[in-house]
């Protein structure tokens, strides 16, 4: 009786102020989404180390914590947390300090987009997003492409040739890689019918990887080079420019700059997942029904993660002018052949 | 207020994220400050490359093959957001159509077309060479 009246009470507050109310879910999403990212990313940095651990025969993290090493990662922040916040002499202040400040930013951003899985609750399927609004393929799109901006500043603010070099490698990479990414979501998109990505996975009767493998394999290199993973991490080449971008950075600045790459990384994961992967569509697990799309879409996700930190295993950075190569005048050119594809079926199989 | 929700509203949680967002970097950086030694010395602010002093700035003239990969970046990138609002347009009943395929979609292929002799076109130019 008198929970009733309470979700009436804020229901009605809802809609009487719909700015007002904005604003309150908007600050209890953020919180939820701020922590589910940054505990998601331990878990992806964890999980980098030792996975590398393994594919280069070693152990990986095995002292700290159990013998998994489950609490390394909170070693290194409170290692990143007590050293010296120490900025070069020659740096542009401002914009040095504003750098991983832009790329926080940045992944809440895309975060508040992205569905974070789904509950089954009675046969009804109830996505878990933070914003749902009607045009989030495009605006993920567009927020990861600052994360490029985000490390262009730290590069150029850190008065450092190296650093300077690996800014001009990072967005040289990054407009080659922007135009044949965006191309596969405007092909998705089409067979969908929808920007909306929780319509998108709902219109994945059949899977995109089934229904465009081009586009897929596209998006896939395209996602690579946007992470700035090898083979593709020619910004912060340890062997050839120091650390690139982050090469004046030191202490908690770059842990942030560092742990944002990673949040990225998951979020990219689960645009791949929701793009081409089904999202969370899969057969219902009986026992735990309310569960089930929770797990089929964790289960990609991890299945995803797993794949990247096995490319960066398995393969070699390449030359900056065939990154560029490859995106122009390859991935271009096959992007608009997917695109007719996409377009082909849409219009007459759909 | 009104009680129809605007277009509008639903991106008023999105100021939110902004704020969080923002906050998380500068809340680390204030503990930081609290528990953190800091005694900067000279040494400690040079700028590191590879151990000798450097020699000038670093904001120096770069190459300007950059230039021409950011002007054909932002020929294409318009051309991608040309084509998001026509994702909704391509299959409508109102636009009328052309020997049974929609004019949107002609349209959209002759677009593609230049677009694509323009690329040609930078490529035998030299333009996206790296060098």
């Amino acid at each position: 009786m008198v929970l009733s009246t309470i979700v009436e009470s804020i229901t009605d507050f809802v809609v009487q102020e719909p700015k007002i109310s904005g604003l309150i879910i908007g600050l209890i999403a953020a919180a939820i989404i701020a922590s589910v990212i940054n505990v998601g990313a331990m878990g992806v940095v964890w999980l980098e180390r030792k996975v590398l651990g393994d594919m280069t025969n070693r152990f990986g993290p095995c002292r700290v914590g159990t013998r998994w090493g489950i609490l390394q990662l909170v070693a290194d922040a409170i290692k990143l947390f007590t050293k010296e916040d120490s900025i070069p002499r020659g740096a542009d202040r401002p914009i040095y300090v504003w750098a991983p400040i832009v790329a926080c930013i940045t992944t809440m951003l895309v975060a508040a987009a992205l569905p974070w899985g789904a509950l089954n609750i009675g046969g009804v399927v109830y996505p878990l997003v933070a914003v749902n609004m009607d045009i989030s393929a495009f605006f993920v799109e567009a927020a990861l492409s600052l994360m490029a901006i985000g490390a262009f500043m730290a590069g150029w603010a850190s008065n450092n040739k190296y650093s300077m070099l690996g800014a001009f490698r990072g967005m040289a990479r990054m407009v080659s890689y922007e135009v044949p990414m965006g191309v596969c979501v405007i092909s998705v998109a089409i067979m969908a019918h929808s920007l909306n990505i929780v319509e998108i996975v709902e219109a994945q009767s059949i899977w995109y990887i089934i229904a465009q493998p081009l586009g897929f394999v596209i998006f896939m290199i395209a996602l690579v080079t946007d992470l700035g993973r090898i083979p593709f991490d020619q910004s912060e080449a340890e062997e050839e420019i120091i650390a690139g971008y982050v090469t004046e950075y030191g202490g908690i600045r770059w842990g942030l700059l560092y742990f944002q790459e990673y949040i990225i990384m998951l979020l990219g994961s689960v645009l791949l997942v929701h793009l081409f992967l089904g999202g969370w569509n899969g057969p219902v697990i009986p026992v735990i029904s309310i569960l089930s799309p929770m797990i089929w879409f964790l289960m990609k996700m991890i299945l995803v993660l797993v794949f990247l930190i096995w490319v960066r295993g398995s393969l070699v950075r390449f030359r900056i002018d065939q990154v560029t190569d490859l995106g122009w005048k390859w991935l271009l050119p096959l992007s608009m052949v997917n695109l007719v594809w996409a377009v082909a079926v849409g219009v007459y199989f759909a | 207020m009104s009680s129809e929700m605007m277009a509008v509203d639903y991106y008023i949680p999105l100021i939110m994220f902004l704020i969080v967002g923002a906050l998380t970097p500068i809340g680390a950086m204030a503990v930081v400050k609290i528990i953190s030694p800091l005694k900067p010395t000279f040494r400690k602010g040079a700028t590191y490359e590879g151990g000798i002093r450097p020699i000038r700035d670093a904001l120096i003239q770069y190459n300007v093959q950059y230039y021409l990969f950011a002007i054909v970046f932002v020929i294409f990138d318009v051309e991608v957001l040309f084509l998001y609002p026509w994702i909704y347009i391509y299959t409508s009943e109102v636009i009328p159509k052309l020997g049974g395929v929609n004019i949107a979609v002609l349209d959209m292929a002759i677009f593609i077309i230049v677009l694509l002799i323009g690329l040609l076109y930078a490529i035998k130019k030299e333009a996206l060479r790296w060098v």
